[in-house]
């Protein structure tokens, strides 16, 4: 048994120093020195990501969800001072609107209550979360909280922690109801107990947002002692085998998804047993007992509540006379006051701990009950916003009002939904998860009733919409992820709900059947359509872009993809040829748009979009040159100077074919892994291998336009070939002789007008 | 790993040569060493090892920075007088290279951590300055299995080794224990040649550098002496010892234990550091 404030998570050192020389980053950035690009790659994985408003956010890891009150108020000062603090689903607290000069004082701030944000981004081990009751749960096998800390003071503690292909989630739950989301996590532990010792099973490679699945099992069993060595075998699979290349499908399920279950187990069973034999690295913290979370000083109030003073509010604990207060803060927005008060009265009236939920509420556990009625009562005096017993339970991720990737405005969804089914709880449909966009921050994908944010265009506009997710559910071995029922438009989520309450159903098969009732728009459709919940501006997505992660964006490309080939579709079945036309035409503007947001473009007439395409995408030669010829003739057919479109049929599907082959071929940074058709001959092999990208060096002067080179092919696996592009003179001559030099073929040197180029084999 | 522009250009004259390349430096982005003693050796080692981008670099030293080691132990600068050395060296490695990720080990390295300290590194050098610091590491290292450099340096002379545990010849293998306390003059006695220092610790850190690249020869089941006065190098070769008392067929020293500080000895070639 430790002191309560050793128990909680305790700050590696190396994070210490990573504290002191991120100030130093600032400081560069600031003057100038350090470019936009490079200095994210420094912030993210500090836990710094930009809002939407260009201000900051910090997200602070409260390590398995425990937090003492003197960091909950350290918490508050920060937040006092910039904007407020949230409560994710993963038990961090965010602390919005700080400005990025601020954010070295922040840390030390921070770091003197033991707290950092550091790994709360980034391809990192993420804040490992855990089941929030843990300690004193009635149903818990046994107390996960040492073991989910000790955890994370391992793996952070590791330089490698921060390379890693992508980032890393880790989840520990007390019983097989699942109120850690272990069953989604990449590495779940769920508690057993066997032949009196404590352990766990395991399951890995669960994730949410693109391509969501559950874990599966690698370990039916193990000791308490073994999971520093589990963690590490898991870790090295995705460290050696996560796809680095593409971030959309780095994450360790997807390499799950590459092996198969069965070789997935194997490769964790050979880094396992190489383990066992090498000893796993460095010194795994011993874990640490907790104190009991019923507080000597408070036994003389425990008491017994009568059955109807209970609530999901107040919920009681393995201790008989203690209770466990739910505090649900609308959105997990908390104010600074409020931040206080929690801290004293979990000071005061309760353990000691401030807890954070999966449900991004807080939990006051260890509250005996003769002080549940004056606890109430304070939190209720913080106001509605803070603690409001008749309020639905409705999860909603930050949304596009801050976040760079949400089409939805997820919150304002979630407050139109508390409005229209505030009050008698009796016929409230389940908890409720929203996200604002296909990922899954809200969690809608393991929720029993859920929504996803997407954007749809109709008659040329973009209209908000939600997936309608049911059936989540997570519970060890029983996992299923939420399916997709139906698309309703964002105006008419409430109202669908409303309906679902008066009928009290909420079966998959009631709820479908109202669903598609709203599918259908209205003729005419009514304006409000077009504009999202919290917002009286028509729906658009500026403000979003690749942002910290391109996934946005790429769903407006899908989005277009999906209408050019829906249009050919319709041309190939219509039998007027004005309609055919129409389609061809609709398909030709579709595909022409599809890929300009990866230039930053959004032109709004057929006549800029047609322009654009052909500068950014037909003269480079991402596509075939043929591709000119097709636009020319979908602007002549619109303006009556050409008669039909029936003929450009073929090459229209070749080209949507290509613009979708280069939309897959896109990587985090929004560049296409695909080279470029081949100006001079769209049949050479370098049109055609996807090996033989091209690498532009022109202007990169002697010798690093050979280091580059050099880079660049090292790349590309032995056998395959890489163009460069080097301007003439030194350059010209060098680069190749240097690479013939080290044993590397040079294939070809071509010179051009402006530059030469050089196709180099890699041979070794 | 992935480079990222700036780390190109930062190690391009690594990466052109044939023998690192892009991967070569991948390599010792990803590498940990660990230098014991930020003296006279550590200095100039950890100074290379920092630019060349050895991504993690742990320090081990318990003592301050002293006036007097200015002459030699370039990584401390006269503003640094009095402060921890692990601290001192560690903003300067810093300074040089963000890249790298200093853990600083304020604590002697001694038979009660030394395994611990070790356990995460890829290799070690020896900077130490006493007798029983160096036949400490050269168990730790032992009994870790940890690629380790050793060096002393006194007077105008130094002399290096590197030791593979398990394959090639250890410190042991060559002197079977320190000797007796008394017979030896310890360097404030002695006095050293500062630039000689900086000699031989660059060897360490080449020794490393080629180690975690897996490029070259190294400088195992050797002895290289260097004579600064004469300008004189000298590489004596010998062999794994049937009989060492560590690594031999019939060990006698099976566990770290601490010995009493010794000093240096002339006569017997040179081991002091400091």
């Amino acid at each position: 048994m430790c002191e309560l404030r050793e128990c909680v998570l305790q700050i590696p050192e190396s994070v210490r120093q990573d504290v002191t020389a991120f100030r130093e980053t600032v400081a560069r950035y600031l003057a100038g020195e350090l470019d936009e690009t490079r200095f994210k790659a420094k912030r993210v994985p500090m836990g710094i990501y930009q809002q939407r408003t260009g201000a900051y956010m910090v997200r602070v890891r409260i390590g398995a969800g425990l937090a003492l009150p003197a960091q909950i108020r350290a918490i508050a000062a920060v937040s006092r001072r910039f904007g407020s603090a949230h409560i994710t689903t993963r038990q961090d607290i965010q602390i919005h609107d700080v400005p990025i000069e601020a954010t070295p004082d922040i840390f030390d701030e921070l770091l003197a209550a033991n707290l950092t944000s550091r790994g709360g981004g980034g391809n990192t081990v993420r804040n490992i979360s855990a089941s929030p009751r843990a300690g004193v749960d009635p149903e818990q096998v046994f107390d996960v909280r040492p073991y989910a800390i000790a955890a994370t003071e391992y793996l952070l503690d590791f330089p490698t922690a921060y390379n890693l292909p992508r980032k890393f989630k880790l989840a520990f739950a007390d019983k097989a109801a699942d109120d850690a989301f272990a069953s989604v996590a990449d590495i779940g532990f769920f508690a057993h107990i066997r032949e009196s010792r404590k352990g766990f099973s395991v399951y890995a490679g669960g994730g949410l947002g693109g391509s969501p699945r559950t874990g599966v099992l690698i370990e039916e069993w193990v000791p308490v002692e073994s999971v520093p060595l589990v963690a590490e075998a898991v870790r090295r699979v995705f460290d050696k085998h996560g796809d680095r290349g593409n971030k959309h499908a780095a994450r360790l399920r997807f390499v799950l998804d590459r092996f198969g279950e069965e070789r997935f187990r194997e490769e964790y069973r050979n880094e396992k047993e190489s383990l066992t034999r090498e000893g796993v690295p460095g010194t795994p913290p011993v874990p640490r007992m907790f104190p009991s979370s019923w507080q000597d000083g408070l036994s003389e109030q425990a008491e017994t509540l009568p059955p109807d003073a209970l609530s999901p509010f107040i919920v009681p604990e393995a201790m008989n006379g203690f209770y466990s207060i739910r505090v649900n803060p609308r959105h997990g927005l908390v104010t600074s006051d409020a931040l206080e008060t929690i801290a004293r009265l979990a000071e005061e009236n309760g353990e000691g701990v401030v807890r954070t939920t999966q449900q991004q509420e807080v939990l006051l556990c260890g509250v005996p009950g003769g002080l549940v009625a004056e606890t109430l009562g304070a939190l209720c005096g913080l106001g509605k916003e803070i603690f409001d017993e008749a309020r639905p339970s409705v999860v909603a991720c930050a949304g596009a009002a801050t976040c760079k990737l949400g089409l939805c405005l997820s919150r304002g969804l979630a407050e139109a939904i508390q409005d229209c089914l505030a009050g008698d709880a009796a016929s409230a449909p389940p908890p409720i998860r929203i996200s604002g966009c296909p990922n899954s921050c809200g969690n809608h994908q393991i929720a029993t009733l859920g929504f996803a944010g997407k954007a749809r265009r109709v008659e040329e506009r973009l209209m908000p919409f939600y997936d309608v997710m049911v059936e989540g559910l997570v519970a060890e071995g029983k996992a299923r992820l939420a399916q997709r029922i139906a698309s309703i438009p964002a105006r008419v989520v409430p109202d669908f709900l409303a309906d679902a309450k008066r009928t009290g159903k909420y079966s998959k098969e009631s709820l479908q059947t109202l669903a598609t009732r709203y599918e259908t728009l209205p003729d005419p459709i009514p304006e409000d359509y077009f504009r999202d919940w919290g917002s009286d501006e028509p729906f658009s997505l500026a403000g979003r872009g690749p942002g910290e992660c391109g996934a946005g964006t790429l769903d407006i490309i899908r989005v277009d993809l999906e209408t050019a080939k829906g249009h050919l579709a319709t041309a190939r079945n219509a039998t007027p040829d004005r309609e055919r036309d129409e389609a061809l035409h609709g398909a030709v503007f579709s595909v022409a748009r599809a890929l300009l947001p990866v230039f930053g473009l959004e032109p709004k007439t057929h006549r800029e979009t047609f322009r654009d395409f052909s500068e950014r995408l037909i003269k480079p030669g991402w596509v075939d040159p043929a591709a000119q010829a097709l636009i020319d003739a979908a602007q002549d057919w619109k303006v009556g100077d050409r008669e039909t479109l029936a003929d450009a049929e073929a090459d229209l599907s070749a080209l949507i074919e290509r613009v979708e082959a280069l939309f897959v071929s896109l990587d985090g940074h929004l560049q296409f892994r695909l080279a470029p058709v081949s100006e001079s001959d769209p049949t050479s092999d370098a049109a055609k291998s996807p090996q033989d990208a091209e690498k532009d060096l022109r202007g990169v002067a002697c010798p690093l336009n050979f280091v580059k080179a050099k880079v660049a092919l090292e790349n590309v696996p032995v056998g395959g070939t890489l163009n460069f592009l080097l301007d003439h003179g030194d350059p010209a001559n060098n680069v190749p002789a240097s690479f013939r030099e080290q044993g590397q073929e040079v294939v070809a040197v071509e010179s051009e007008a402006n530059h030469v180029r050089v196709r180099v084999r890699r041979s070794k | 790993m992935n480079l990222t522009d700036e780390q190109v250009e930062r190690y391009s004259r690594h990466i052109i040569l044939e023998q690192i390349g892009a991967a070569g430096q991948e390599k010792l982005l990803a590498a940990k060493v660990l230098i014991v003693g930020a003296g006279g050796l550590g200095s100039p080692a950890a100074l290379y090892l920092a630019a060349a981008g050895v991504g993690t670099l742990g320090i081990a030293d318990a003592d301050a920075v002293d006036l007097s080691n200015l002459q030699r132990q370039v990584i401390h600068h006269t503003a640094d007088v009095g402060t921890a050395k692990v601290a001192s060296a560690g903003a300067r490695i810093r300074s040089i290279n963000p890249d790298v990720r200093v853990r600083e080990h304020p604590v002697r390295v001694q038979a009660s951590n030394a395994r611990d300290i070790l356990r995460d590194y890829d290799f070690v050098i020896d900077g130490t300055d006493s007798f029983a610091s160096k036949f400490l590491l050269n168990d730790a290292a032992w009994f870790t299995r940890k690629p380790l450099s050793h060096a002393g340096i006194l007077r105008f002379e130094g002399q290096l080794m590197t030791i593979l545990p398990g394959k090639s010849a250890c410190y042991r293998c060559l002197f079977r224990e320190p000797p007796p306390q008394g017979a030896v003059p310890s360097c404030s006695q002695a006095g050293v040649l500062g630039v000689l220092a900086g000699v031989i610790g660059c060897l360490q850190a080449t020794e490393a550098i080629k180690h975690l690249l897996g490029i070259g020869q190294l400088l195992t089941d050797a002895l290289l002496t260097y004579d600064a006065l004469t300008m004189r190098f000298r590489k004596v070769p010998f062999r794994r010892n049937l009989e060492c008392p560590l690594c031999g067929e019939n060990p006698t020293v099976t566990e770290l234990a601490g010995a009493p500080e010794q000093a240096c000895d002339l006569s017997k070639g040179c081991n002091c550091a400091c």
